[in-house]
């Protein structure tokens, strides 16, 4: 007998060795102008901002090259403060180069006014809307708005959200990467599992990330998103 | 004289065949001072699992082991006390890995303890032709219901149980061939915001090559009230999710390599389920009669 439980306990731990799941988690590269004016008035100076995101959807810095049109009219150095030198038209360039592919580039039309004249692009203030979908036979539905207010970002899911209460550790999230939660911006588990409902969420910004994320932690898989527009 | 003979026979394979299984159960308990032990190795390796809505969606692999003790004991001829500890429960889950970068993104985890441990009594209430028994069994959270950095890998299920269920059965014979069928139905008082259960089963064995192999073909599965506490076990998965419901084919073979001592081998394939692995699980043991 004690053999027989010797062996059987050998052949558990042969057995049951933790081996590797590889997940396709690739994405596109992204590259988006996060702070950028249309008007800067001559003299001043604006700090441009811009989000690129890898081919796992994880942010990179110091990967975005600056440039200017023209140089006799802004310049602009490597951490995107552009000096604006004289009146006219300029174009702005972000890029970052790829191995093996085309760079990504990102041009913005800039006007050089008067003094006083600097205008902020209403682009970057706006709210974003997007719908979430299942990726399983889990059900899971909704229209969602992200806005920032008061200094916080609020996630509303719209009145026609729906999921299952079955699911054991379902959580939400905000990523660049759909498939994954690696990287992701962790709100919260869902407790609410029909009707509307908002987070409140702080140290994010408004176009930090693409995608809502639910995910289910204890089976380790993707149950649905939205893309946030 | 000779049909009495023949149903002596039978029923004292019918004793054998129900000590193979892993479970207490089956309308024949054993006779006094009589026993039985099983070792075993129970396991299943999943990388999907029934939905809610009975659909199959993937999970990272994981992987439950038990290996355990069996053990019957006839009080008297009418009751048999029952054990079933398992006295090495592991669990685990897969590295995720990026296909892109190759790093692990989710490291993979494991735990080892005791599992959950059931006591039963079974009292039969009828013998001849047509066997009957009642069985109450009490479900003992010594497992790991929260095991793993998240939580997320189990052993147990954490709560103590108490089933009750009714045996039923009969022997016959197919030609030459000894064989049986029986049937089980009990229902399964659980704590701790689990949803109560309904259980149920039939079985059939026939005695092949001189009594010395037995094949078994089951059918039981397991169906919840969905009377628990919504959302209180979050991150219960593999079979220990609340909830859980299953309809699963077994069969299994015995050998009796000498008269007091066999071994066995079998498995079992959900044909549906709800919350609960979508895989086929594994059981090999070594039986000894006493």
């Amino acid at each position: 007998m004690k053999n027989t439980i010797f062996y059987l306990l050998l052949s558990t731990l042969i057995v049951s060795c933790i081996g590797d799941d590889i997940i396709d988690d690739m994405v596109d590269e992204q590259l988006r102008i996060t702070m950028m004016p249309e008007v800067i008035a001559q003299g001043e100076t604006f700090q441009f901002a811009a989000r690129y995101t890898n081919n796992v959807g994880l942010i990179e810095e110091g990967r975005v090259v600056w440039g200017s049109s023209d140089e006799s009219l802004l310049t602009i150095n490597q951490d995107g403060l552009a000096t604006a030198l004289q009146q006219g038209s300029v174009m702005v360039s972000a890029m970052v180069t790829l191995e093996g592919k085309e760079p990504l580039l990102e041009l913005i039309p800039i006007t050089i006014g008067g003094t006083g004249s600097t205008v902020i692009s209403e682009e970057v203030s706006s709210a974003r809307v997007g719908t979430i979908q299942t990726t399983t036979f889990y059900k899971l539905e909704g229209d969602f708005t992200l806005e920032e207010n008061d200094g916080k970002l609020l996630l509303s899911i719209s009145e026609n959200y729906e999921t299952t209460s079955a699911l054991p550790g379902l959580y939400v999230y905000l990523t660049n990467n759909p498939n994954t939660n690696n990287g992701a911006f962790e709100i919260g588990p869902v407790d609410v599992f029909k009707g509307a409902h908002v987070y409140e969420i702080d140290g994010v910004g408004l176009n930090d990330f693409d995608y809502i994320l639910y995910y289910c932690k204890p089976f380790s898989v993707k149950v649905g998103d939205g893309k946030i527009n | 004289m000779k049909k009495q003979s023949i149903i002596k026979n039978i029923v004292v394979l019918i004793l054998f065949f129900f000590s193979t299984t892993i479970y207490a159960g089956g309308p024949w308990p054993q006779l006094k001072n009589k026993g039985y032990i099983k070792i075993s190795e129970w396991w299943i390796i999943s990388n999907q699992h029934y939905t809610d809505n009975g659909r199959i969606d993937p999970n990272v692999t994981s992987g439950l082991f038990n290996t355990s003790i069996y053990a019957e004991y006839g009080f008297t001829d009418k009751l048999t006390g029952v054990v079933y500890f398992p006295f090495l429960s592991r669990a685990y889950f897969n590295n995720t890995v990026s296909g892109t970068t190759e790093e692990i993104i989710i490291p993979g985890e494991a735990i080892n303890s005791l599992g959950d441990t059931d006591i039963s009594i079974n009292y039969k209430i009828l013998g001849g032709p047509i066997a009957l028994s009642a069985s109450i069994t009490i479900g003992i959270p010594l497992g790991n219901d929260s095991g793993g950095s998240m939580g997320n890998l189990q052993t147990g299920d954490g709560e103590f149980n108490q089933l009750l269920q009714l045996n039923a059965g009969t022997g016959f014979k197919i030609g030459e061939t000894n064989a049986y069928a029986s049937a089980y139905a009990g229902y399964n008082n659980r704590t701790e915001g689990f949803s109560d259960e309904i259980r149920y089963g039939v079985e059939a064995g026939v005695t092949l090559f001189d009594n010395r192999l037995t094949a078994i073909a089951r059918l039981y599965g397991i169906k919840s009230t969905n009377n628990g506490i919504e959302g209180q076990r979050e991150n219960s998965t593999s079979i220990f999710a609340n909830n859980s419901e299953h309809l699963t084919f077994g069969p299994e073979i015995a050998y009796n390599i000498r008269e007091n001592w066999g071994v066995s081998a079998g498995f079992g394939t959900a044909l549906s389920g709800k919350l609960i692995y979508a895989a086929t699980s594994y059981n090999v043991g070594v039986f000894f009669k006493i």
